[in-house]
């Protein structure tokens, strides 16, 4: 048992040197997305406030700005952390190492230049305006052949596997790698080259939005909480035979429920139709991933304070959980006639991408870095400060966007409320979101220069992991997944 | 769950089969077209001129539908009606004349769908655009709308007479004593495309169709 584990350890830390320039150069874009990205969402969010805060430059008027903050955050910061720790986590849960790292350096290289010019291009005045497809036509060729290398990366690592079994984390990153390029693929296809007309625009344009969410960023974030969850607390799994049919239920009613986006608009009532009830048969998989980690976690929870990976999953878990149940009742047509097209359909996705993914992501950086680089953290403190920025943060965001959106929809559906007594009404909460986003990009901040310390080649302050105590009881979670 | 074959396939058919709900969509409402009016023999919805198709452009890349729907919500469904942003609640028909069609899905702006019908006068409209607030909708608008400036010339008069396209603005909105504002190319295409969104025609076909189910008489 000893000289396996030590077998185990020798293969991890061959695998973790294979994949860690990739790995870096992957978080370290997406890092300075988040920053770029944060930035420009706080300047469309102080618009919202005070609309003459940059109105007079083209460039940077709210309906170019907001966008392109949200691709930024999206295409930057989320796709780019997805691939760092996508790659990450299959080469070692598939124990094999990462090869011919070279070629993802081309991938990353691509991927970036079409962000770049993405949002330049949006800011210039390029926008197509369709949610989350802004960028303009002429990067979806570079961002495609970018995402080709690193998809085709991620399943011949998984196809060239040494283990006998295939983890839950597998099937989600597998599953992931193949929907995005294809829900991208067909959307700019029946969008852009091929346009199909009116308002199956907005159809296939949800399609997207949802799939994005849920069939990318969303699997990512499973990914790492199946991951991190036995493996930090030192015990399987709990239920995890419930956990295929949880995978299976769970993408499948996702892959139809966007049309949920859609109540009451203009288009054939069976879209909405089959959007409401594909989020309602959502149900069950979310009571077996309740099953699956809040089981697992129980009797736990004291051991969640000491690790930092484990205390940014756990807020990731309820990010998932939020979202998911905000996702649900937006699909009561009797709700939706109050939150439609107020910021409460914002929080959803919010409440997805950041108190679910973002965090997700978070705390994988400070499980994988030390071990990547061999070095410690080096500033408690800064970690300290994203830590507590990013909890108070998504509370707050969650409380301000939630009574926002509320208070909006009431509004909106007042009839006698004259339109610009609610642009009044929100005034107030604008300044406080502005106010949170703000907290939130001190944390990015805090966060980023702990990442230049710890992966900075140069810096000789960092000590080597001598000492990575290993949880008490690793034995099932090394037979499931082999890391 | 082992088998990589089966998980691919699996992962394959899933979003397989919620494609072919889009090619459902677009078989049923994908070839809609032109409803010939059987008295008036008029052809709706009329397409956009050539300006307002122009203006349509202007209002995707400035991304208007940030902020603003296009889209009425049936009677029965939401107050957009008696809000006054349309006679009756939007059908697909409407939409299959605009290239893009920027249905939205965020309100913090009014509902634009049938501007031009509340909205006909182009001064008021480059007003609002250049100084929200010197308009009567924009004095309670302050607080949301931007300016659009970038949009119009500031010109100096330097002592001739003034343009005939130059806007007239109250002295609260700024403009210095000896220059005009007048509206660029885009400005204008952006009226007059706004002008255009308005949705007149109520085709029979589709009033039956969405027409709330009646009530069986008799009972109670």
């Amino acid at each position: 048992m000893n000289s396996n584990a030590h077998n185990a350890r020798t293969e991890q830390a061959e695998i973790d040197a294979s994949a860690k320039w990739p790995v870096l150069v992957f978080l370290g874009s997406a890092l300075l997305w988040l920053l770029l990205g944060g930035a420009l969402q706080l300047a469309a969010a102080i618009q919202l406030h005070t609309p003459a805060f940059l109105s007079d430059c083209a460039w940077f008027t709210h309906g170019r700005l907001a966008p392109a903050a949200q691709n930024a955050l999206v295409y930057g910061w989320g796709m780019n952390a997805a691939f760092a720790f996508g790659l990450w986590l299959m080469a070692r849960l598939s124990a094999t190492t990462l090869r011919h790292g070279g070629w993802l350096f081309v991938a990353a290289k691509f991927w970036n230049l079409g962000v770049t010019l993405g949002i330049g291009g949006i800011l210039a005045g390029y926008s197509t305006s369709f949610e989350l497809l802004e960028m303009p036509r002429f990067v979806t060729i570079l961002l495609l052949v970018a995402y080709a290398i690193i998809g085709v990366w991620v399943v011949t690592t998984f196809s060239i596997r040494n283990t006998e079994n295939v983890y839950a984390s597998q099937w989600y990153l597998f599953g992931a790698a193949f929907w995005f390029p294809w829900l991208y693929t067909i959307a700019q296809v029946m969008l852009f080259h091929a346009p199909v007309r009116g308002v199956l625009q907005p159809v296939i344009n949800v399609w997207y939005v949802h799939g994005l969410y849920g069939l990318w960023f969303a699997p990512i974030a499973l990914a790492a909480i199946y991951y991190f969850l036995p493996k930090l607390l030192g015990k399987p799994i709990s239920n995890y035979y419930l956990a295929p049919l949880a995978f299976w239920w769970l993408v499948a009613s996702t892959a139809f429920a966007g049309g949920s986006r859609l109540i009451d608009a203009p288009v054939p009532v069976w879209i909405p139709t089959l959007g409401i009830v594909a989020s309602m048969m959502l149900v069950l998989p979310l009571v077996i991933l309740g099953l699956n980690f809040l089981g697992t976690l129980a009797g736990r929870y004291g051991s969640v304070g000491g690790s930092l990976t484990l205390r940014f999953i756990v807020l990731s878990i309820v990010g998932f959980f939020l979202s998911a149940l905000l996702g649900l009742t937006l699909s009561l047509r009797s709700f939706a006639a109050i939150a439609q097209f107020t910021l409460l359909t914002g929080l959803r996705d919010w409440l997805l991408f950041y108190g679910c993914f973002s965090t997700a992501m978070f705390g994988a950086a400070y499980f994988f870095l030390p071990r990547l680089t061999g070095k410690e953290w080096r500033s408690t403190a800064l970690v300290q400060a994203h830590f507590g920025a990013t909890v108070l943060g998504i509370v707050l965001m969650t409380v301000g966007l939630a009574a926002a959106g509320w208070q909006q929809g009431h509004l909106l559906n007042d009839p006698a409320v004259k339109f610009a007594e609610i642009t009044r009404a929100l005034t107030g909460w604008h300044t406080f979101n502005s106010v949170v986003l703000g907290l939130l990009l001190v944390g990015h901040v805090a966060f980023l220069i702990n990442f230049v310390w710890i992966a900075c080649p140069f810096n000789s302050q960092g000590t080597p992991v001598a000492q990575i105590n290993p949880p008490p009881a690793l034995s099932l979670a090394t037979k499931e997944g082999h890391a | 769950m082992k088998n990589g074959l089966i998980l691919f396939l699996g992962v394959f058919a899933i979003l397989a089969a919620s494609w072919a709900g889009l090619l459902a969509a677009h078989r049923q409402i994908g070839s809609l077209a032109q409803f010939k009016d059987p008295i008036e023999e008029t052809l709706n919805p009329q397409p956009l001129s050539g300006v307002a198709n122009q203006g349509r452009l202007v209002y995707q890349d400035l991304g208007c539908v940030t902020c603003h729907s296009q889209q009425v919500r049936h009677e029965e469904t939401g107050p957009d009606i008696k809000r006054g942003w349309g006679e009756r609640g939007s059908y697909a028909r409407d939409y299959i004349r605009d290239q893009t069609a920027f249905i939205g899905s965020s309100r913090l702006g009014p509902d634009l769908r049938n501007v031009g019908k509340r909205q006909p006068d182009a001064e008021y409209l480059y007003k609002l655009l250049y100084a929200p607030e010197s308009t009567v909708a924009g004095e309670a608008l302050a607080h949301g709308m931007p300016a659009y400036r970038f949009l119009f010339e500031l010109r100096p008069l330097a002592g001739n007479q003034s343009s005939y396209k130059a806007v007239k603005l109250p002295a609260s909105a700024g403009v210095a004593a000896g220059f005009e504002v007048v509206p660029t190319a885009r400005a204008e295409a952006l009226v007059a495309y706004l002008r255009n969104l308005q949705d007149n025609y109520d085709y029979p076909t589709e009033r039956s169709l969405n027409a709330p189910a009646e009530h069986p008489k008799g009972e109670h």
